[in-house]
């Protein structure tokens, strides 16, 4: 079949928008391999932390560069369809998608894989057997170190919101005895946001008891920084560029996210207050 | 300016380079990615610093703060061919209004306790604080993520 038979199929040339028939076309087994590698690519870069926009372009572009026409994609919070369509055949599929958490490994992993395989360099097979390696893909650092770099990210950031330097002492040892009991009750599978509950409930009965030995004048700037790695940043920000493209359902869904995320952190503080006898600072 | 005020401004910068690789180590940046992402935190900052040094409020001071971190995202994100996000997300933490959020949260509680008397007090340090949170947070997202919309323009792919 030439370029103009294609154009010419009854159906497939009525739409101008969509460039079709202009590569070889694929049988459906190859359009099945492309959809699920494309869909694979999308599930990762949804569960960890991709914007809308970034997840529709990359499983885009991988699709058309694997061999396939064109590609339709409806994203939701949870879940990716995609319609891949070369010459006269289409395939359609769902994949379930369960947000995990940020993981910037990943996802620049999957930017380096989308390079390479429209530069010609990967084919199906390949991207098939990177996309299982970058999936593998857990920590990149030692949990220990992470634990003591959160420590002095936090009290950091109690020193910039005008800490004195005994409560940035004291946010260290709060926010890093919480992060061991995150990743303790991450390797649990709580549900997210009461993980986020507990680590904000550590957090703070160590530093309203520290407050209580009253070696800090600014407990205020203790207790708030010591939360501070729970902070939801990806989401708001993502929801901020999801709504901004229109993607409202997602920018919607990640917002309300981001919101139940801080009220858990307040959750966590305030039983932790109540319990230690730390009021009205 | 001088000695005393040069050094609290040092130390804010040194910190908030700090406080972004962090965050990053905590997102599982990789390694080579590190050093821009704690620049991006500490030059986000300091253009705030400066701003509210010269006399501007928190919430457009905070607004060019983030745009220049948007703007060196997109940089960044080019220069190593990997994603802006990588890097506004861990540089934008120096600026996140804790202790705001905090006294919001605070207010809120208390006034579900309060009398007549004391309940308009906290009605105010409570709306005050939680707006201050809901308008930085609003500055900082919308601020990274203009730059995007101005460097890249091209034809809708999907």
């Amino acid at each position: 079949m030439t370029t103009e038979d294609i154009a010419t199929v009854e159906g497939v040339s009525e739409n101008p928008l969509h460039p079709l028939g202009s590569k070889p076309p694929l049988d459906r087994e190859e359009l099945r391999d492309v959809i699920d590698l494309s869909l694979w690519m999308g599930q990762l870069l949804l569960q960890y932390g991709a914007h809308t926009d970034r997840i529709e372009r990359t499983v885009h572009r991988l699709g058309t560069a694997l061999g396939a026409d064109w590609l339709d994609i409806l994203i939701s919070p949870n879940a990716i369809v995609a319609t891949t369509i070369s010459g006269e055949e289409f395939r359609t599929k769902i994949r379930r998608v369960v947000s995990i958490g940020v993981n910037m490994a990943i996802l620049a992993e999957t930017e380096t894989l989308i390079e390479r395989v429209e530069s010609g360099e990967v084919d199906r097979f390949e991207v098939r057997a990177e996309l299982k390696r970058i999936s593998l893909i857990r920590r990149v650092y030692n949990r220990w170190y992470v634990i003591a770099w959160v420590g002095v990210a936090c009290a950091g950031l109690c020193r910039l919101l005008g800490g004195d330097l005994a409560a940035v002492a004291a946010t260290f040892i709060a926010s890093s005895v919480a992060m061991w009991v995150r990743q303790e009750l991450q390797h649990q599978y709580f549900n997210p946001l009461i993980n986020v509950t507990a680590t904000a409930f550590v957090a703070g009965v160590i530093s309203s008891l520290l407050i209580r030995l009253q070696i800090t004048t600014t407990p205020l700037q203790l207790l708030s920084a010591s939360v501070l790695m729970l902070v939801p940043g990806v989401p708001l920000i993502n929801s901020m560029q999801d709504t901004i493209r229109g993607h409202l359902v997602t920018g919607f869904a990640r917002g309300f996210t981001g919101m139940l995320i801080a009220m858990s952190i307040a959750l966590g503080l305030l039983l932790a207050m109540l319990l230690v006898g730390v009021e009205g600072l | 300016m001088s000695t005393e005020t040069l050094w609290v401004f040092l130390q804010d910068v040194i910190l908030s380079g700090v406080v972004a690789a962090g965050f990053a180590i905590l997102f599982n940046v990789p390694p080579r990615l590190l050093f821009a992402c704690a620049l991006g935190g500490a030059v986000g900052r300091v253009v705030r610093d400066l701003l509210m040094g010269g006399g501007m409020n928190i919430e457009p001071a905070t607004l060019i703060g983030s745009l220049v971190i948007g703007i060196m995202g997109e940089y960044f994100a080019h220069r190593y061919k990997t994603l802006a996000l990588i890097f506004t997300v861990s540089a934008a933490i120096p600026m996140v209004p804790g202790v705001f959020a905090y006294r919001g949260m605070l207010g809120l509680i208390r006034l579900s306790n309060a009398t007549g008397e004391t309940g308009l007090m906290y009605l105010t340090e409570a709306a005050i604080n939680l707006t201050k949170t809901g308008i930085i947070l609003g500055t900082i997202s919308v601020g990274i993520a203009m730059p995007v919309l101005l460097f890249r323009r091209t034809k809708p792919l999907v």
